[in-house]
C-alpha cells in the first residue's frame, strides 16, 4: 500500500489533487524538460513517506494514470486524504539523544 | 589444611551469589553485600600472599598465587570487563570453566560465546561449534550459545526467539540463565518494551544480575506498577549494576524523570491527527485512517492492539457514508465508468489488507474482531495461510523422522521453535476455535517426533519439553486422550547433566 502513497501520479507531478487537466499537462511538461536539463530540484519529490526520487519514466506514467477517470479518481482518494506533512520516521529514540544500539552501551551485542 | 579458611569463604561467597539469583526482595541487597565482602576478604588475602610472594622473590609463585585465588572470586568483574570487550574467546572459557563446579563447560561455553559476539572471528565460531557439538544431549547451555552466535552475526530476532526458548527446558544452570536473563533485559530496555520486562520481573522467569535487577527496577518505575521501587531503591540498584555511565543515563531519564516521547502504543482512540488541507468532505474518517496506518510500523510499535486499532479505523473509513458519498461525487464529475465507487473501495480494501496482512505475518500478531471489509478479509487470509503454513510445517517435519535425515540437537530444537511460533502466530489468528483446528496436526507429529527423540535419539530435555508444551495444549483445547498420554509422558524422569528431573504435573 505504501506505493500507492509513494508513486501517487499527484505527488509524483507536485501537484494538488485538484489540479485540471490542463495544469497537469503542464507541471508534467515543465518537470520532463527539467529533468532533461537535470535540474537537482526536479530530481526528487515530496511524499507523507518522506522524499523520493523523480523520474521521467515516473512523470510520464503519471500522466497516463492521471488521463484515466478512474485511475485519476483512486489516485485523488489517497492523494487528498494523505497527511500533509511526511511522517515521523523509527528513530524517535534519537529525538532524545538516545541512539541505538543501546544493547552496546550495556555490554551485549548487537 | 592452610587451604580451609580459603575453601570455606569461597564456598560462602558461592552460596551467597546462588540465593541472590533466587531472590528479588530485600534479601538480594543482602546477598549481594555479603558476596561482595567476601570476595573483597578473598581478593584482600589473596593479594597480600602474592605481594609477599614478590617481596621475598619467589615472583613465580605470586603468580600462581594471584591465578589461583585472585582471578576465581573476581571472574565475573574481569570477564565482563577485560575478556568480553576484548573478545577472548578461549580466556574466557577457561576462566569460566575453573570457577564454575558442576558442568563447568556449560558456562565456560556460554562466555566464550558472548565473547565472541563482541568481537567474531570465524575460527573463533568454529572452536565454539565444536566444542557446543560434543555436548549431547541437548541442554540450555546449547541454546544459549547458540542464540549469542546469532547475536555475534548481528541476528536480534533469533537470538531472542532462542534465548526465550530455553525457559522450556528442564535442564537449568543457573549461571548459564542469568545470562540469557540479562540479555533479555537488555534487548527489552532497547525496544523500550518496559511491559515485557516488568512481566519476566514479576514471574522471576530469569535469574536476575545486577544488571537486570537494576532494569526491572526502572522498567517497574516507568510502568508506575504497583510495588515498583523507590528512588532510593532504585539508586541503590545503580550503584549493584555495572557499567555505571550507561546505567545512569537509564536511571536519569527512564526511572526518574521519565521524558515524554516514548509511546510504544498507538494513539488513543479519537486523538488528533494532523488532516490534509486539501480534504474537502466534512467527515475524517478516512484521513484518520491513513494517517494511522503510515505511522503503524514506522513510529508506532506494530502490535496487536495498534493492528486492531488501524483495522477498525479502516473499516469505519471504507463504509462510512461520507466516503462514499465523496467518491460518487467526484466519479461523476470525472466521468468515471459505472461501477467505479464499488472497484475503488474494493481496490482500497485489498491494498490495505495485503499491507496489513503483511505486517501482521511479520509480526506473528493476530487477527483483529473488527468486522468489515478490512477486518473480515485481514481474518480470513491470517487464519488461512497460517493454517496452512502449520500443517505443511508439521508434514515437514515428521518426514524426516521417516527419511532418516537426523539433524543435529540443536537444529532439532530450532525446527520445534520455528514450529513453536508458527503454532502460536495460527492461533493469534483465529483463537479457540483455530487452535482446535491446529491441535491434532501438532498433537499427532509431535508426539511421534517425541518419542523418537526420547527413544532413538536420548534428547531427553527436548523431547520432554515438546510433551509439556502438547500437554498445555491438549488443556486448552480439553482433548482428553492426549492429555492422558502427554501427562505419562511428562511424569518421566529427565536426565540432565545437573541430575535427574522429576517434573510433577
Amino acid at each position: 500500500m505504501s506505493a500507492k502513497i509513494v508513486d501517487n501520479p499527484f505527488f509524483v507531478l507536485g501537484v494538488s489533487p485538484d489540479a485540471s487537466r490542463i495544469e497537469i499537462e503542464r507541471e508534467a511538461q515543465k518537470l520532463l524538460g527539467m529533468l532533461e536539463l537535470e535540474f537537482p530540484a526536479a530530481r526528487v519529490y515530496m511524499t507523507p513517506l518522506g522524499e523520493q526520487h523523480r523520474t521521467a519514466e515516473a512523470v510520464r506514467a503519471a500522466v497516463a494514470a492521471l488521463r484515466d477517470p478512474y485511475q485519476r479518481l483512486v489516485a485523488e482518494l489517497w492523494a487528498r486524504h494523505a497527511p500533509a506533512q511526511p511522517m515521523p520516521q523509527r528513530g524517535a529514540t534519537e529525538r532524545m539523544g538516545w541512539t541505538p544500539p543501546i544493547r552496546r552501551s550495556l555490554g551485549w551485542k548487537p | 589444611m592452610y587451604a580451609l579458611p580459603y575453601i570455606l569463604i569461597i564456598r560462602l561467597h558461592r552460596l551467597a551469589l546462588d540465593a541472590r539469583r533466587r531472590d528479588r526482595t530485600w534479601r538480594y541487597y543482602a546477598y549481594s553485600l555479603v558476596a561482595g565482602l567476601l570476595a573483597g576478604i578473598l581478593t584482600g588475602v589473596a593479594l597480600l600472599g602474592a605481594w609477599a610472594m614478590f617481596y621475598v622473590g619467589w615472583w613465580y609463585l605470586g603468580i600462581a598465587i594471584i591465578v589461583l585465588f585472585v582471578l576465581p572470586p573476581l571472574q565475573p568483574v574481569v570477564s565482563r570487563r577485560i575478556l568480553v570487550p576484548l573478545g577472548l574467546v578461549r580466556c574466557s572459557f577457561w576462566l569460566a570453566h575453573f570457577i564454575s563446579m558442576d558442568d563447568s563447560d556449560a558456562y565456560a561455553l556460554c562466555c566464550a560465546a558472548w565473547a565472541h559476539s563482541m568481537k567474531p572471528t570465524p575460527a573463533g565460531e568454529a572452536w565454539i561449534v565444536a566444542r557446543r557439538d560434543k555436548r549431547v544431549p541437548l541442554g540450555d547451555s546449547e541454546i544459549i550459545v547458540t542464540a549469542l552466535l546469532a547475536s555475534a552475526r548481528g541476528d536480534a530476532d533469533t537470538t531472542r526467539q532462542l534465548m526465550r526458548s530455553t525457559a522450556e527446558m528442564v535442564e537449568n544452570h543457573p549461571l548459564v540463565r542469568e545470562l540469557a536473563g540479562e540479555w533479555l533485559a537488555v534487548d527489552a530496555v532497547e525496544r523500550f518494551a518496559w511491559r515485557e520486562l516488568y512481566d519476566n520481573s514479576i514471574a522471576a522467569r530469569w535469574p536476575a544480575s545486577s544488571l537486570t535487577f537494576f532494569l526491572e527496577g526502572v522498567a517497574a518505575r516507568n510502568l508506575e506498577a504497583a510495588g515498583a521501587p523507590s528512588k532510593l531503591e532504585v539508586r541503590i540498584r545503580w550503584l549493584l549494576a555495572p557499567y555505571k555511565r550507561a546505567t545512569l543515563r537509564v536511571l536519569n531519564d527512564f526511572a526518574i524523570i521519565k521524558k515524554p516521547g516514548f509511546s510504544v502504543s498507538p494513539p488513543e482512540p479519537g486523538a488528533p491527527l494532523e488532516m490534509p488541507a486539501a480534504s474537502l468532505h466534512p467527515s475524517a474518517t478516512l484521513p484518520r485512517a491513513l494517517g494511522l496506518h503510515l505511522l503503524f510500523g514506522r513510529w508506532l510499535v506494530a502490535d496487536n492492539r495498534g493492528l486492531a486499532h488501524i483495522v477498525a479505523a479502516w473499516d469505519a473509513a471504507l463504509i462510512d457514508g461520507e466516503t462514499q458519498k465523496w467518491l460518487a461525487q467526484r466519479a461523476l464529475e470525472l466521468d468515471a465508468p459505472l461501477g467505479a465507487v464499488d472497484r475503488a473501495i474494493r481496490d482500497v480494501a485489498t491494498a490495505v489488507t495485503e499491507e496489513l496482512t503483511r505486517i501482521a505475518n511479520a509480526g506473528s500478531l493476530g487477527a483483529p474482531a473488527s468486522h468489515g471489509p478490512v477486518g473480515d478479509a485481514l481474518a480470513r487470509r491470517l487464519r488461512h495461510g497460517r493454517l496452512d503454513a502449520l500443517e505443511a510445517g508439521f508434514t515437514r517435519w515428521e518426514d524426516r523422522r521417516h527419511s532418516g535425515a537426523v539433524r543435529s540437537p540443536i537444529d532439532e530444537w530450532r525446527e520445534w521453535v520455528a514450529l513453536r511460533a508458527a503454532y502460536d502466530a495460527a492461533v493469534a489468528a483465529g483463537g479457540l476455535e483455530l487452535r482446535r483446528l491446529a491441535f491434532p496436526h501438532a498433537y499427532s507429529k509431535g508426539t511421534s517426533m517425541a518419542v523418537w527423540l526420547w527413544n532413538t535419539r536420548n534428547e531427553y530435555a527436548l523431547s520432554h519439553a515438546i510433551s509439556k508444551w502438547l500437554l498445555g495444549e491438549a488443556l486448552e483445547v480439553g482433548d482428553t486422550e492426549a492429555i492422558e498420554l502427554c501427562t505419562r509422558n511428562c511424569r518421566l524422569a529427565v536426565p540432565t547433566r545437573t541430575g535427574e528431573v522429576k517434573v510433577t504435573t
